[in-house]
């Protein structure tokens, strides 16, 4: 489970994230949605542990970020923003790596290992260096390694951005399937892609949570207001963002 | 798939055996970056073939089997060759944007700092053991002094540690390999070369009320204290200086990067 509450983030004298509280509960596929530059990265950040929230808590799995960092991190699988990965690495031996430093070793690791690269479809690029695969293989490799130490929460920054048509429907399913037990929580600027993959949607702009629902309550409540979901979508953003 | 939480195995915290997995980890993956690329390669076989030169040219000028011609330019060349290798340790993980990979994993900001330190230092220790070769050739020659000979190693080996631990934190201050390496040869060559005589000699000229150069050498410069282990002396202070040094940056490194985050 991930629960943030009343979370803020200021760098300097802008305010980055303003008294934002969610929760994702195990077995919920969440959609985190903005425009560019209105929180989303930060507030993953906050849950990854990379960036430390300025007011509000954040727990993961039953964990604080701020007083048990470590345990948060072992019970998280975290795909960062433009999926930053080790260039010059073989693609098994990151793998190996990031495992490694999540705890596993023996046979677990090379059964999770294994799951990985199967789950991922990444046999064809396990020799190769990094920097040698194309886009949609890196993204792969970065969710297999977010995933391969089986963590029950899940956070995935942008994880279509750059995958072709079929690489995203394939990504939706594949995310769909990893939905039972585990709280997952991703990050998109698209709402077709969001609506598709999620049971629940939060809408950020400027900081401000604006919107926390189903996505089946919010297409009613479009449909009810005779707009479609991405009108309705944007009716909130310019109507609650122009409140805020 | 469980998706059940996994709590550490300790409280609050990584067992000893966990930390120190951790840190290996780390400086696995450094080691072989390093070798992955040519950086390895390159600056062992320049590092050697310049202090090897150097030391050969003196030696057959000077005709003492002793080890102190080399020792007494390691400080130099050290200066420009430590900053090469510790230039790319942070500033790179900032470049690919690797290092919110790195410190997310589930390691403390101070393991993946002693793992990349002792990665650098296994590489050092590299450079070192290609002079090997001259003790063996002063051992064939003659009869060298085997505690000065060794003396001077340590010393190399403190040296080496401080400038590495000093030209980290430059990485993570900098954030771009080539301030960093410009930024660590300075700070390095100030620390030797405030312990020159005649640099001292300028100084203490430019204020002689202050004494600057005098206070300089006899309290920041690594010229004494290197020069102690170098004559085959182990004091205290030496081993206070260069321990305390490394540990200070190291500390101050970790210090920075949890700190300064985006």
């Amino acid at each position: 489970m991930i629960r943030v509450e009343r979370v803020t983030k200021r760098f300097g004298s802008t305010l980055a994230v303003d008294d934002v509280s969610f929760v994702v509960n195990p077995g919920e596929v969440v959609g985190f949605l903005g425009p560019n530059g209105a929180g989303k990265t930060t507030v993953l950040k906050m849950i990854s542990t990379w960036l430390p929230p300025d007011a509000g808590k954040i727990e993961v799995a039953g964990f604080d970020v701020e007083r048990s960092p470590l345990a948060v991190r072992r019970n998280l699988g975290y795909l960062p923003e433009h999926n930053a990965l080790y260039e010059g690495m073989r693609v098994d031996r990151l793998l190996a790596f990031l495992a490694r430093a999540r705890g596993l070793e023996g046979a677990r690791l090379r059964d999770r290992l294994a799951w990985a690269v199967e789950r991922c479809a990444l046999e064809a690029v396990l020799g190769k260096r990094v920097h040698q695969c194309s886009k949609g293989y890196r993204q792969r490799i970065g969710v297999a390694a977010s995933l391969v130490h089986d963590p029950p929460v899940l956070v995935l920054d942008e994880p279509t951005h750059g995958l072709d048509p079929v690489q995203v429907v394939a990504f939706r399913d594949f995310l769909r399937g990893l939905r039972p037990g585990r709280a997952i929580l991703f990050s998109s600027h698209i709402l077709s892609e969001v609506a598709a993959i999620s049971d629940r949607i939060l809408v950020i702009h400027l900081g401000r949570l604006l919107e926390d629902s189903p996505v089946a309550a919010l297409e009613a409540k479009a449909r009810a207001a005779g707009r479609d979901l991405e009108g309705h979508v944007l009716e909130i953003v310019k109507a609650k963002g122009a409140a805020a | 798939m469980s998706g059940e939480a996994f709590p550490l195995s300790r409280p609050g915290g990584l067992s000893p055996r966990e930390w120190i997995a951790g840190v290996r980890l780390v400086s696995g993956r450094e080691l072989a970056a390093y070798f992955d690329s040519a950086i390895a390669y390159v600056y062992t076989i320049g590092f050697v073939v310049l202090a090897n030169a150097i030391f050969m040219n003196e030696f057959f000028l000077t005709g003492t089997v002793e080890m102190a011609g080399f020792f007494d330019r390691l400080p130099l060349l050290l200066s420009v060759f430590v900053p090469a290798v510790t230039m790319r340790l942070w500033a790179e993980e900032r470049r690919q944007r690797t290092i919110e990979l790195l410190l997310t994993l589930p390691l403390t900001t101070a393991q993946a700092v002693l793992g990349k330190y002792l990665a650098a230092m296994a590489l050092y220790g590299g450079f070192l053991a290609g002079s090997l070769p001259i003790v063996g050739m002063l051992l064939a020659l003659g009869h060298p002094d085997l505690g000065r000979i060794l003396g001077g190693y340590l010393g190399a080996v403190s040296l080496g540690s401080l400038l590495i631990a000093l030209g980290m934190l430059l990485s993570a201050v900098s954030g771009d390999q080539i301030v960093a390496f410009v930024l660590g040869t300075i700070a390095s060559l100030a620390l030797v070369l405030t312990g020159n005589d005649r640099v001292v000699a300028v100084l203490d000229g430019l204020a002689p009320r202050l004494g600057a150069g005098t206070f300089l050498c006899e309290s920041v410069s690594v010229a004494p204290h290197f020069d102690a282990f170098v004559r085959g002396v182990v004091d205290l202070g030496a081993v206070v200086y260069f321990g305390g040094g490394t540990s200070l940056f190291l500390w101050l490194g970790a210090r920075l990067l949890r700190r300064n985050r985006a």
